[in-house]
């Protein structure tokens, strides 16, 4: 289990990046649910915790794609691969994830090491 | 003629080619339109959180947008990060967020850098330092006002200290409630003419016994060729047959109840420089804003402004925006009639201002004034 934040830190409508690699996004939703997905955008490399959540969705802030934060699924395209979820634990006060086992779907550009004078 | 051999009763204009030149229209975009306080839209035309604006403000295109906090914030429309233009619409709604729509570099509301591709691996790019660029702000008459200086000049002095010069005081425009009117019509000229010689004809009243028939029928002290704007404090009173404010003299809508006994009945006219006209009457306030898009070509945005109220029941507005409609249209085809002539080799020193008119002479000096500042 990963620590995170402690819930009074993370209000509802908020959503906290913890800086794992790759990068895991905490989010609380207006109805007071917590989920955890890759923070990494399957479409382009941005990050789902500075898109907005509505409902049981987040919304990329880039191109706008939508994945369901319960099982990862693209409900909105342009992405097609979903999302890895992650397991939320709440003890107390405290917020943890348990990190999931299978292979993210990170896109190509955040995979890439970044090479000098690369062209697109 | 020489301006030295004009006759007393006459004083020289400006020459033609400040309405005809380039450069003394992009030393007027510097000196006067981006240097100054500048009125850019109806604060209730951005309803919404999300619903957004862009106008023309000199040489800039700025973008005005309400915030989920409900305040408007205006920027400059271009994207920090390659320069494309980030809103091409004139008007329009966005749900959360402004996105440039080459490389998706996404502001929030505030102007803040809320998304870029791979924003997170740059940790070193400040969100708020790569945001939209802010421009100064300022809400009043119900109108947004923007200012493009570095260090914007008094609000007060420059713009609420042209209505006080006019009227004497604010009480006398506060009594109009002008903030909380609605728009009951708008209308949009687009003048083939320097927005110069749109203010000069709305300074004076020369005119108006010859091209504002119904004008002058409504205010026939108008007749005398003497502007309402000639005097301080002083407001052109109805005809004693005339009802209200309308093409036909006919009665108007409901008076705007907090309107002193001795306005009522009576036409005031301010000129805001560098761009607003603002008219009152009893029952309603008329708001030009002019856009100068090019030396001979100026839009200008009228609002005809009533009571909540009578906006909402639907009321007949047609013969009281028509009164002014007309007006303008008479207005914007002499200032058309004009533009031409301005590159006549007979205008290339200017022509010539009647004592009536010489209160424009005190425009022109003060254009002339603001040329020299700038960048």
């Amino acid at each position: 289990m990963i620590p995170v934040c402690r819930l009074a830190d993370l209000p509802r409508g908020e959503a906290f990046r913890l800086e794992t690699d790759p990068p895991v996004a905490v989010f609380h939703t207006e109805d007071g649910e917590l989920f955890a997905v890759d923070d990494t955008c399957t479409h382009q490399d941005a990050a789902l915790s500075d898109g907005w959540v509505e409902g049981r969705e987040v919304e990329c802030p880039l191109h706008a794609s939508k994945f369901d934060l319960c099982t990862g699924a693209v409900s909105t395209p342009p992405a097609r691969l979903p999302v890895r979820t992650h397991h939320v634990v709440i003890e107390g006060d405290a917020v943890y994830v348990v990190l999931s086992d299978a292979p993210p779907n990170l896109p190509p550009c955040a995979l890439r090491r970044p090479v000098l004078g690369e062209a697109t | 003629m020489t301006r030295s051999a004009l006759p007393g009763s006459l004083i020289a204009t400006l020459p033609g080619g400040h309405y005809t030149s380039a450069e003394v229209f992009a030393a007027e975009q510097r000196g006067i339109f981006e240097a100054m306080w500048f009125c850019a839209v109806r604060a209730a035309d951005l309803a919404t959180p999300g619903a957004y604006r862009t106008v023309t403000v000199g040489r800039e295109s700025v973008l005005l947008a309400r915030g989920r906090d409900g305040r408007v914030r205006a920027f400059l429309n271009v994207c920090r990060h390659r320069g494309a233009r980030l809103c091409t619409e004139e008007s329009g709604e966005v749900r959360r967020a402004f996105q440039c729509p080459y490389h998706a570099w996404t502001y929030d509301l505030t102007g803040r850098l809320t998304a870029a591709p791979n924003l997170t691996r740059m940790p070193d790019v400040d969100r708020t330092t790569f945001g939209l660029a802010a421009v100064a702000v300022r809400e009043w008459l119900g109108y947004v006002w923007v200012c493009l200086a570095d260090e914007p000049p008094s609000f007060e002095e420059q713009v609420v200290g042209e209505v006080v010069a006019r009227l004497g005081d604010t009480e006398s425009i506060e009594r109009y409630a002008v903030e909380g009117l609605a728009v009951g019509r708008r209308i949009t000229y687009d003048v083939r003419a320097n927005w110069k010689l749109v203010v000069e004809n709305f300074m004076e009243c020369y005119h108006c016994a010859t091209i504002h028939p119904e004008l002058t029928d409504v205010l026939p002290e108008f007749a005398d060729g003497y502007a309402a704007q000639y005097y301080v404090g002083h407001g052109a009173e109805f005809g004693a047959a005339v009802e209200g404010f309308t093409v036909d003299g006919s009665e108007g809508l409901e008076r705007i109840p907090t309107v002193a006994p001795h306005q009522d009945r009576r036409y005031y006219a301010i000129t805001i420089k560098p761009q607003v006209f603002v008219n009152l009457v009893p029952d309603h306030v008329i708001v030009h804003r002019m856009f100068p898009l090019a030396p001979d070509r100026t839009v200008i945005e009228c609002d005809w402004l009533y009571l909540p109220e009578v906006v909402a029941a639907g009321r007949d507005l047609s013969r009281s925006v028509e009164l002014f409609d007309r007006v303008n249209r008479q207005d914007f085809a002499a200032c058309e009639r004009c533009q031409p002539g301005m590159s006549s080799r007979l205008y290339a020193a200017g022509g010539v201002l009647v004592p009536s008119e010489h209160h424009i002479g005190a425009f022109h000096t003060w254009v002339r004034g603001r040329l020299g500042g700038g960048e």
